[in-house]
């Protein structure tokens, strides 16, 4: 008889009870049902009063539960986005998770010089090209609103620039439902035609309404489009404690999910089946500065409540956020903040995890923190893969061997150690754990600067595999066309 | 503890009752309404922005102590004659067009109503030419205009423009802020000022006016 294998437990972190999950989900419920939403863009209006919602003055809709629950039938719980080479490489479901960039920056570090300035389009540029190259960050968003490009075109112009130089999934913005339409005629020519866009999307929408629960004419306009042509969507609005929302993270997590839940809804009435990308933004309002905090506790705290949700209740994919920081500089600060909310997003199994490299609350990218979070994730990872328990790995053997074995004997000598390396332990490479001597006579470098050099490297060395000169061709006409 | 001193206390305290009934006292004990609301009231709110600019104080509080000083002021109000009342300066305020985000804009023009401004909220979505009639109409020193999307930023110049051509920008002090906005943006567009967040919106628009 075969030995019985031993399944691996893989550290899971756990912050609601079911009846805690629940009572958030009931009060979203009652927020939609009794007080209401008001929704801006007239088509979606009407399809919601249709559908079974009540019509108040201004706007002003209610939402009967059971809409809530069709949508959630109907959504589903899987979303697997491609690369742009058509290689399924995000299958976005309850253990995957995967980590990304963020968007919009208005600043960014300077890679030569470290000092803080307004992004250009060459920066969108080097953040795909050094997500392209790193391997643990699976998909690019732009990380930066360029000055040196017309800005009513904004996204047109960042989503071009990001299929030029990275081949991984874009998760993108777009202000109305023209632009929109720009972007999407761009993404077609990479995958080839509509229906391979379809079939294999390398794409996700990111739209959000205005907490609270107003929903504004050119986000809906977006959100339908994308339901319509089967663009995966997420739809966090921004109900952060204490601004956009209560500043109990309970209330604010159940107006959020309020809000998703009505996105959620004329989403699927639109296009029944699109995938739906679920959970708000839940982080806090500094009650010193009143910036939108990207380091804190909370954002992490109750996307891990999110996911909790998710087992119990919704069974969607969530969206999250980790891998960012408020400090201004990569410094120490910088590297806490990024470190708690990447471990944290690991172990509650979050599933499309972005914002990674920001500093400043989302003011500032960083390329060298995008670098350092690879690390970071790798770490992390190594730590949520758990400790397999087998026979190998119990190494009795091997204890045998060199406990009773000739004088002399050492376990870095022994062939269990030569095989077991490389997968039993977590091998660094920005992380220095070099002897003192020899860190100081390679220039005793820190964390920062180290990846710097790091980041420098990968954007001169790393060949990103370019598109056929015929899509490249057809995405210039369509920007000189704009 | 005079009765102006505990008036301060219970504004920065952000006790409502206590002031309102400290404010009442006053009234009814013959001290004059504008002593009340300079030595009682914008003093104390003088106090709270400093303390809130040196982190000793969280927003919540700085609001409070700012509601509390409202419905004081409430009391006093009827005891002016009409446009008696000093005001450091009249602020039209608002969200550009486009931009429906007001979290902001709103903690601005709370901040500023307690330093002792005079505040027309126009809300959000604001068209240039809304901004600029409602400049001529109140006389405003001071244009503060907020955006929080980038897309957005465009109208604050085009609203500069549509003030250019009717006559009135070297009437009134154009302040820009918000998320995406810079001092370089500022300059660009020539604004009179820019402030990074509520409370440098204070210190900037009493800047620009040539007050303390």
């Amino acid at each position: 008889m075969k030995p019985l294998e031993i399944p691996t437990f893989q550290p899971r972190l756990k912050v609601l009870n079911r009846d805690q999950a629940l009572a958030i989900h009931a009060a979203a419920l009652e927020i939609l049902d009794k007080t209401g939403f008001r929704m801006e863009h007239p088509g979606a209006m009407e399809m919601l009063a249709d559908a079974g919602c009540r019509i108040l003055n201004n706007n002003w809709l209610r939402m009967p539960s059971y809409l809530v629950e069709e949508a959630l039938k109907s959504a589903p719980t899987q979303i697997t986005l491609y690369d742009q080479k058509g290689n399924k490489t995000m299958p976005l479901a309850n253990g995957n998770s995967f980590y990304g960039t963020g968007s919009d920056a208005t600043f960014t570090l300077d890679l030569e010089t470290g000092d803080r300035r307004r992004a250009v389009k060459k920066d969108v540029e080097n953040f795909a090209r050094l997500v392209d190259g790193l391997e643990n960050i699976a998909f690019a968003m732009s990380m930066g609103n360029p000055e040196d490009v017309p800005i009513e075109n904004i996204y047109v112009y960042v989503f071009a620039e990001m299929v030029k130089n990275t081949n991984k999934p874009i998760v993108f913005i777009a202000d109305s439902g023209k632009d929109i339409a720009k972007i999407y005629d761009i993404a077609c020519q990479v995958a080839g035609s509509e229906d391979a866009l379809q079939r294999k999307p390398f794409l996700l929408n990111y739209s959000e309404a205005i907490s609270p629960l107003r929903f504004p004419e050119n986000v809906m306009e977006r959100l339908m489009f994308c339901a319509e042509k089967k663009i995966p969507v997420c739809f966090p609005s921004g109900s952060n404690a204490g601004g956009g929302a209560p500043v109990t993270l309970a209330g604010a997590m159940a107006l959020g999910i309020a809000e998703n839940l009505v996105g959620l809804v004329v989403h699927q009435l639109v296009g029944k089946g699109s995938s739906f990308l679920f959970g708000p933004n839940v982080s806090t309002l500094d009650m010193k500065s009143s910036v939108v905090s990207y380091g804190c506790p909370e954002w992490s705290l109750t996307q891990a409540a999110l996911a909790d949700m998710r087992d119990e209740i919704y069974g969607l994919p969530i969206w999250a956020f980790a891998g960012a920081s408020d400090a201004k500089v990569m410094d120490a600060q910088a590297g806490a903040e990024a470190m708690f909310s990447i471990i944290t997003a690991l172990l509650s199994r979050s599933n499309l995890i972005h914002d990674v490299g920001f500093l400043e609350y989302g003011s500032t990218s960083c390329l060298e923190m995008v670098t350092m979070a690879n690390e970071l994730i790798s770490m992390s990872r190594f730590f949520a893969d758990g400790i397999p328990v087998t026979d190998q790995t119990l190494a009795i053997d091997a204890i045998e061997r060199v406990a009773r074995g000739e004088p002399g004997s050492i376990f870095l000598t022994d062939d269990h150690t030569f095989e077991h390396f490389m997968q039993s332990l977590f091998l660094p490479q920005l992380l220095d754990r070099s002897r003192y001597d020899s860190w100081k006579s390679a220039g005793a470098m820190d964390f920062y600067n180290r990846c710097n050099l790091e980041a420098k490297r990968i954007l001169s060395e790393h060949q990103v595999v370019p598109k056929p000169d015929e899509v490249l061709k057809r995405i210039n006409e369509i920007l000189q066309n704009l | 503890m005079s009765d102006i001193k505990a008036l301060n206390e219970a504004v920065i305290k952000g006790d409502i009752q206590t002031a309102v009934t400290l404010t009442q006292n006053a009234m009814d004990a013959g001290k004059k309404a504008q002593e009340i609301l300079d030595q009682g009231l914008i003093a104390a709110m003088d106090q709270v922005g400093d303390r809130f600019a040196k982190g000793e104080m969280f927003v919540p509080q700085m609001l409070r102590s700012a509601k509390t000083m409202q419905e004081c002021l409430k009391l006093i109000k009827p005891q002016f004659q009409e446009g008696d009342v000093t005001s450091k300066g009249k602020v039209v305020i608002g969200t550009v067009k486009g931009d429906l985000h007001d979290i902001g804009k709103n903690l601005v023009a709370m901040m500023m109503e307690g330093a002792g401004f005079t505040i027309t909220d126009l809300g959000v979505d604001v068209s240039a030419d809304t901004f600029m009639k409602k400049v001529q109409e109140v006389e405003a020193d001071i244009l503060a205009m907020s955006a929080l999307l980038s897309t957005t930023m465009p109208g604050m110049r085009e609203t500069i423009e549509t003030l250019q051509k009717a006559g009135v920008r070297n009437k009134v002090m154009v302040m820009i802020g918000g998320a995406p906005v810079t001092a370089n943006f500022a300059s660009e567009i020539k604004a009179d000022a820019y402030a990074p967040d509520a409370g440098s919106a204070v210190i900037e628009a009493k800047k620009v006016l040539g007050i303390s």
